[in-house]
């Protein structure tokens, strides 16, 4: 090749490479959130016994909820919260706080004039309308008696019932299990323990060439439990009677209520540490089935038990079937289950490229929501090892404070994208429970995260929008589609998942680059669809039954 | 308390019986030991061939739904017996491992068996497992076919007799 011809192929192979190169860097992400900080006004510190974590109670951390208390059209926050210990003393009882959203997502603790300030050790929060009054109540999970607070209409009043479980409770759900049009209960239970076992317990599992708390193996699993409601807010249990006990006495900790299998009923997931998941089919009538081995979802690719932690679940593929996502211990993986329909399930963590980043945190809270808007479902996922010992242990290589992890689903699965996406993925705590919702009604989601021994984290989205977006505010409907420009997206309703946690209960549409105007259906339970046409983008629609 | 212990041991040498001395464990324990070890190994042989009876009870149950052309139950119980049984079956496993009895220690050191499965190797719960997941996903008669003729071949090996 002569100097002459080699001088003007050059240019053209160099321009050939860079562009080879460019379409295998993937853009930068547009996602990007702040720590809001102090500036929203949550400084409650939630404790979770002691520093150096003897005890497998101290290591669970808790929830938040993020629900409109006060129906004044913006999310207000709950955080629950746990004991301060100190050796065998109890410091401090930790109350509970009720955060009002005073507009544009700054809050102010109401919790006093609520009444709210519940001081058990608590665990988790689920939001629900027992007595279908129109106001959102709360239940409250703790390890001890669970507490049922009815809402009056902006205040809250404590229920005396024999509802939950009297012990570890670690999280719950209310959902329509037997489709009579109110709210039931399912509670999960983690470990028999007591408190004396709390106080006295010494770190002793070698674990790493060091010493940390005991357990789960070695304790007996406490037993799931599940109430019906009759309408007015008064709960029986119906455990056995529904076809939900607790088998295998599994330690379980995540729960979510939706319809699996798209039949019109709503079906359990329970996330089982160390153990099978626990997949509950809804046959109707109040009546359940535990489906989980031979669904596909109760172990992963390798037919392996995982230690389940926290569940997301929505139709992340968009092929009108919800599925489901994992999170679990240090050292595996988060597992992605693709639902294929009539309640199989296959593990496609690999292939959506959720191994690498998932494989070394231990990972809690994690919730599905299209952050950028950009058309599809992105995920959280809140991390935070349970030995603080892993601290001082450099072979560990870990550590009890770790960073979230942000995965933007792209044409090719979730990548992790943590590092770009701006400060408040650069905050390192032990977290544990996520709620998601937008808190300043601007269109696209925020996060709230709860921390162990420390005050939760309000992560503001601050993304560059890839897309318009539109919220339906439907309270009680099943599902929701959104059709514009021929494009249709689909939402379910979802109770419970994350960890300990509740979310907005809002349907949130991204819709990338289409422009509207827009149609909507809404699906009530009773099989009744409401449909508008001619929606404007950008605003939240509220639909009435 | 302790210089009473001390006490008693000394007395116990000093009254102690001449066969004592000799230096054989009593004859009367070794029996007994004898016993209790026929005992443990026949409560070990009884928990496998309970395993085994579970498993010709799913693969039974597996081939009557095959038979009645019901892929999605076959599915199911196929599943079943991939795992030694339903989540019921796996807490009572769990209560086993939590007491200390580990059927497959040495197996599971090997990355052969799950913690605590009995018969089934983890190879052959894998393959199983595929085998149902292609049953409950299948398109036509022929994919049916193709996902019971797997299974039969894998628990035909799985259910042999031992040697």
């Amino acid at each position: 090749m002569s100097v002459q011809r080699r001088c003007r192929v050059l240019p053209g192979l160099l321009l050939l490479v860079g562009s080879v190169g460019a379409a295998l860097t993937p853009a930068p992400t547009t996602i990007r959130f702040v720590d809001a900080g102090a500036e929203a006004g949550v400084s409650l510190v939630t404790w979770h016994g002691r520093p150096d974590k003897p005890h497998l109670l101290e290591s669970g951390g808790a929830g938040v909820a993020l629900f409109d208390y006060d129906l004044d059209g913006d999310l207000d926050l709950y955080v629950v919260n746990g004991w301060r210990l100190d050796g065998a003393e109890v410091v401090e009882r930790g109350a509970n706080a009720l955060y009002q959203n005073s507009g544009e997502g700054v809050f102010v603790d109401v919790t006093e004039d609520a009444g709210v300030g519940d001081r058990g050790w608590g665990t988790a929060v689920t939001v629900g309308d027992i007595d279908g009054d129109g106001h959102p109540d709360l239940f409250v999970t703790n390890f001890g008696s669970d507490v049922l607070y009815h809402n009056t209409g902006g205040r809250f009043e404590v229920i005396e019932a024999d509802v939950g479980i009297d012990g570890w409770s670690s999280s719950s759900v209310f959902f329509d299990g037997d489709g009579d049009g109110d709210e039931d209960l399912f509670v999960t239970g983690y470990i028999e323990t007591s408190l004396d076992d709390v106080m006295q317990a010494k770190v002793g599992l070698r674990w790493k060439n060091t010493e940390v708390m005991r357990g789960p193996f070695g304790f007996e699993g406490l037993a799931n439990r599940y109430f019906v409601n009759d309408g007015a807010g008064n709960f029986s249990d119906a455990t056995a009677a529904a076809g939900l006990d607790d088998v295998g006495l599994f330690y379980s900790f995540g729960v979510v209520a939706t319809d699996l299998d798209a039949d019109g009923l709503v079906d359990l997931y329970v996330a089982n540490d160390s153990n099978p998941n626990y997949l509950y089919r809804n046959l109707g009538g109040g009546q359940f089935e535990e489906v989980g081995l031979w669904s596909g979802a109760a172990l992963d690719h390798r037919g392996m038990a995982q230690a389940g932690m926290g569940i997301a679940t929505a139709d992340y593929d968009a092929d009108g079937l919800p599925d489901l996502f994992v999170t679990n211990f240090a050292d595996d993986t988060c597992t992605l289950y693709r639902n294929l329909g009539r309640m199989a399930f296959e593990d496609v963590s690999a292939p959506a490229g959720l191994v690498e980043p998932t494989f070394g945190p231990l990972s809690w809270g994690t919730v599905f929501a299209d952050f950028d808007l950009d058309g599809d479902l992105d995920l959280f996922v809140a991390n935070g090892h349970i030995y603080p010992q892993a601290d001082s242990v450099a072979s560990a290589n870990t550590s009890f404070a770790q960073p979230n992890h942000m995965l933007e689903q792209t044409d090719d699965g979730f990548r992790d994208v943590s590092a770009e996406a701006g400060p408040g993925l650069e905050v390192r705590q032990s977290s544990r429970g996520v709620a998601v919702g937008d808190i300043d009604n601007d269109g696209d989601l925020d996060l709230v995260i709860a921390n162990m021994d420390a005050p939760p984290s309000v992560l503001r989205n601050e993304s560059a929008r890839l897309g318009e977006w539109l919220a339906v505010d439907a309270s009680g409907a099943v599902a929701v589609e959104v059709t514009a420009a021929g494009h249709t997206w689909r939402r379910q309703r979802v109770r419970g998942g994350s960890y300990a946690s509740s979310s907005d209960d809002r349907f949130y549409f991204g819709l990338g680059s289409i422009t509207g105007p827009a149609s909507l259906r809404v699906r009530w339970p009773d099989g009744s669809v409401t449909e508008r046409t001619g929606m404007a983008l950008g605003q939240i629609a509220v639909v009435t039954r | 308390m302790r210089k009473l212990s001390v006490v008693a041991i000394l007395l116990a040498v000093l009254f102690m019986p001449a066969w004592a001395f000799a230096q054989e464990s009593p004859p009367a324990m070794v029996g007994t030991y004898d016993a209790l070890a026929d005992a443990i190994l026949a409560l070990k042989e009884a928990e496998a061939d309970f395993v085994r009876s579970l498993l010709v009870y799913h693969f039974d149950a597996a081939n009557m739904q095959h038979v009645l052309g019901h892929p999605e139950e076959t599915a199911r119980e196929m599943a079943l017996f991939a795992n030694e049984g339903d989540n019921a079956i796996a807490g009572i496993r769990k209560r086993l491992l939590d007491g200390g009895h580990h059927h497959n220690a040495a197996g599971e050191a090997e990355g052969i068996y799950e913690r605590g499965y009995v018969i089934v190797t983890l190879e052959a719960k894998w393959a199983v497992m595929k085998a149902s997941a292609a049953m409950r996903q299948a398109a036509d008669e022929e994919a049916v076919l193709a996902a019971w003729r797997d299974f039969v071949e894998i628990a035909g090996s799985v259910l042999q007799p031992e040697e």
